[in-house]
């Protein structure tokens, strides 16, 4: 039996999606699409499945979206396109993400390729990291007519959508489906390949046209009263366990406080409790008015029972007993736990890369995307704006359009 | 709980209420029967006894239905002929009824092939106990050409068979009609010169529902091919309903009593077809989507609406709407009303805007930033499509002028009944 862990929320079916689809007003100049960051245009997407073209809608989402399967699961709707919809005026929003979910369900069955390669223009690009910007760019670059080589230091394509967020949210075979497409489009990736280690950046600026750096921010953040800490293990090493071993960990406590309160927090404590762990307590810095982590997935960690406590900072840690003070009441409490993991955000590791980074993304700069090196571009996390997924795609993207514009491969368009 | 009266008389007929299962799959044997009875339905129409020289033969599968969006049953198609059952089964069967449940109605419908087919079988019902016959000169899916909707065509025929039934029964006879014509009115002068009492009105229509793309055939696909076959379910309901008031507004047959068959699945399908002057109901389709439990709320809606319209008789209701429909050239032309928008319901669609700049006369404009319609009363011609677009019923019938060069008075056309189909209130 698949675990809970492994099991993804039930889709739609032809009928139910018809349903939701139904309830959609069909609006004029429809707020929705505006007010999609990637451009994936669910007004127009959502009519082709009100008038039975589901290939047509798989179209649509494809072509402004080569991660659409993904977006469809992990992003934040709720802030972004389901935030403007006109149908929220009457009861609810349409559910976008679930709507975008069935077309690209679809797509995958009937096993359509959309997005097709340029003519080769003879020039070339390099990509460090195969997260969700750097996929992005690859697969704009390739219909443009670019030759793509990307660099990934791991195993495995996909950045923290492989190594980050939990299964029962986006299962790795969707992951591993659209880097295939990506692949098919003749993108290149060198696996375990990590650029200034076994590879420099000069030697990537020497071989290529241009070098697009999109490595995120995959580093832990940590409070240094747990630098030393035993019990204690960061987010994002506990997510990529458990997203290699397909949930199974055999050295899960009883009993595990979480610090943090962002959507990765609430992966961490969703997981533990998939995973079977009875004492799930989550200390969140700032009050539930003021959260960070979407409503979905605070809903989610709520409905699995985990204990969330808001307003509170630690003030001391000794082995496993950790004390919090609230912000502004004067409340103390101190929690004993069996493990400690630390969800308080990531921060950039651009070791070797030459590149500028303050407060983990490079100086602004009139030009996005530019970095110091005229043949160096940097997009993802790493360049201002949001740090989701949806975020990445335009991003990578958009520098895709530059690099064109500044090497002039439109020539060739 | 309400109670009203829903009783009616309709040919010497008592019904406890006017809802009767149509000739069909829904009553096709005793057990079936006695359950729609025990939930409540006021009569039966048996299902079509034929002369056992006839064999009934189904194919497999016999349905499909038309759908929309997410909407199942929009119009359902079926390729089902007359009962299967040894006719002495089936007259066992009505006997049975009849005797178990001596208050409620039971019409056997009957279809021959020749006068003396018709004779024999008015004969024979008769005989088992039925209180009404109805002749079914409509079913179009018959697999001769002496039988079904093709004698429903012909007045003569159909006369002659009236004839041939009133010879074996001096019970009063429904004669059931085929909406696959252009006018029924020659075909029910022409029965009740033959002797029938009244009609039933209407059966299935002529159709194709779909088609298997794939395939290349119609449904139901019936080893690789189809045919056309009788339509019935909400979609008919206007179809149903423009014959209805054809009948009742004929020369002479302005009285006639009409059992109204057609789409009914709410009590409000009912109502209508009550006012338009149908005396009794029937009902099929809704009943195989449903099931027999939806005369619950068919009897009880009704006798709330009685209760608003302060009606103590169901008949007082009968054929009321008849006068109100009228040819097309004797309608008020001289004055057009505008449409008056709500902005406290109103929530920036746009539909009211896409649909009058492509479907009608670009009256609506848009206002980009505000995200709301505009409106030009000097490009708008009245035809509130508007107002049957707007999901929220913010579009309401407005200010009333007289056309230009038009004699009359505004105040004075009849406001109260400009009620739109979709504004929630």
């Amino acid at each position: 039996m698949t675990s809970k862990y492994e099991t993804e929320p039930k889709g739609y079916t032809m009928t139910t999606v018809m349903q939701e689809a139904a309830r959609c007003l069909l609006c004029e100049d429809a707020p929705c699409s505006k007010a999609c960051p990637a451009h994936t245009n669910p007004a127009k997407f959502i009519r082709s499945v009100r008038f039975r073209n589901v290939k047509g809608a798989a179209e649509t989402i494809r072509e402004n979206n080569a991660l659409g399967a993904i977006c469809a699961r992990v992003c934040p709707t709720e802030r972004y396109c389901e935030s403007a919809c006109t149908r929220a005026k009457i009861d609810g929003p349409i559910d976008i993400g679930g709507i975008q979910r069935y077309v690209t369900d679809m797509e995958r069955k009937e096993n359509m390729q959309i997005l097709h390669a340029g003519k080769e223009n003879g020039m070339n690009v390099a990509i460090i990291g195969s997260g969700p910007a750097g996929l992005q760019a690859a697969a704009t670059l390739r219909q443009k007519g670019y030759g793509v080589d990307i660099y990934e230091k791991n195993a495995k394509a996909g950045g923290y959508l492989t190594y980050g967020i939990p299964e029962y949210r986006l299962p790795e075979a969707i992951v591993d489906y659209e880097v295939q497409r990506i692949v098919n489009l003749g993108s290149n990736i060198k696996y375990n390949v990590a650029v200034g280690k076994d590879i420099t950046m000069d030697d990537l600026k020497a071989k290529y046209d241009a070098v697009i750096v999109a490595i995120g921010a995959s580093a832990a953040k940590t409070i240094p009263m747990f630098e030393h800490n035993i019990c204690t293990e960061s987010a994002i090493s506990f997510l990529a366990r458990a997203k290699e071993n397909k949930g199974k960990l055999d050295d899960l406590p009883d009993n595990v406080l979480v610090i943090g309160g962002g959507d990765v927090a609430m992966d961490v404590v969703t997981t533990l409790k998939k995973l079977g762990v009875t004492h799930v307590t989550d200390m969140v810095y700032e009050e539930f008015s003021e959260f960070k982590a979407s409503k979905k997935e605070l809903e989610g960690a709520q409905k699995e029972g985990v204990t969330i406590v808001d307003g509170y900072v630690p003030t001391d840690v000794r082995q496993n007993k950790v004390t919090f003070k609230h912000r502004k009441i004067d409340s103390e409490m101190t929690i004993t736990a069996d493990k400690i993991i630390l969800a308080i955000g990531q921060k950039v590791d651009a070791d070797g890369l030459n590149i500028d980074i303050q407060h983990n993304e490079i100086p602004f700069r009139k030009v996005r995307f530019h970095t110091k090196d005229p043949k160096v571009f940097a997009t993802g996390d790493i360049v201002d704006g949001d740090k989701t997924v949806v975020y990445a795609v335009q991003k990578g993207k958009e520098v895709a359009e530059e690099i064109d514009r500044v090497l002039g491969g439109q020539d060739n368009d | 709980m309400i109670k009203k009266d829903l009783s009616i008389d309709s040919l010497g007929v008592h019904f406890e209420n006017p809802f009767c299962l149509s000739s069909s799959p829904v009553g096709n044997c005793y057990e079936m029967c006695k359950n729609a009875y025990d939930a409540g339905w006021g009569g039966i129409v048996y299902k079509t006894l034929s002369p056992d020289h006839f064999v009934i033969d189904e194919v497999s599968p016999r349905f499909s239905q038309l759908t929309k969006e997410d909407t199942p049953f929009v119009a359902f198609k079926n390729m089902e002929q007359l009962a299967e059952h040894p006719m002495a089964q089936d007259l066992a069967d009505m006997r049975r009824l009849k005797k178990e449940y001596p208050d409620k109605v039971l019409i056997a419908s009957i279809m021959g092939e020749t006068p003396q087919d018709w004779t024999n079988l008015a004969k024979l019902v008769t005989e088992a106990g039925a209180d009404m016959i109805e002749l079914n000169f409509s079913c179009p899916q018959m697999t001769s050409h002496t039988m079904g909707s093709d004698v429903g065509t012909n007045p003569e025929l159909c006369k002659t068979n009236c004839e041939a039934v009133k010879k074996g029964t001096n019970l009063p006879v429904l004669a059931k009609m085929t909406p696959n014509i252009m006018t029924m009115i020659p075909v029910v002068k022409a029965c009740l010169e033959g002797g029938a009492d009244g009609v039933s009105s209407i059966n299935t229509v002529k159709s194709i529902t779909d088609i298997d793309l794939d395939n290349k055939v119609a449904l139901p696909s019936i080893n690789g091919k189809s045919a056309v076959s009788g339509l019935s379910g909400k979609a008919v309901k206007p179809i149903a309903l423009r014959f209805l008031q054809q009948i009742r507004s004929a020369a002479g047959l302005e009285q006639l009593p009409v059992s109204g068959i057609g789409g009914i699945e709410t009590w409000e399908d009912a109502a209508e077809f009550i006012l338009l002057g149908a005396s009794t109901l029937q009902v099929t389709t809704a009943i195989m989507q449903y099931g027999y439990r939806i005369i619950d709320d068919l009897t009880n809606g009704l006798m709330h609406y009685m209760d608003e319209q302060g009606v103590d008789h169901l008949k007082d209701l009968v054929g009321i709407a008849n006068k109100n429909i009228l040819p097309t050239n004797q309608l008020d032309r001289d004055y057009k009303v505008y449409p008056k928008i709500d902005w406290d319901k109103c929530i920036g669609c746009g539909r009211c805007f896409i649909s009058c700049q492509d479907g009608a006369h670009q009256a609506m404009g848009w206002d980009d930033d505000k995200r709301l319609p505009t409106f030009d009363k000097s490009k708008c011609v009245g035809c509130q499509l508007c107002a049957l677009v707007c999901p929220v019923g913010a579009i309401k019938l407005g200010l009333v002028e007289m056309k230009p060069g038009r004699k009359g008075d505004p105040a004075k056309v009849d406001a109260s009944t400009f009620q739109l189909p979709n504004a929630e209130n």
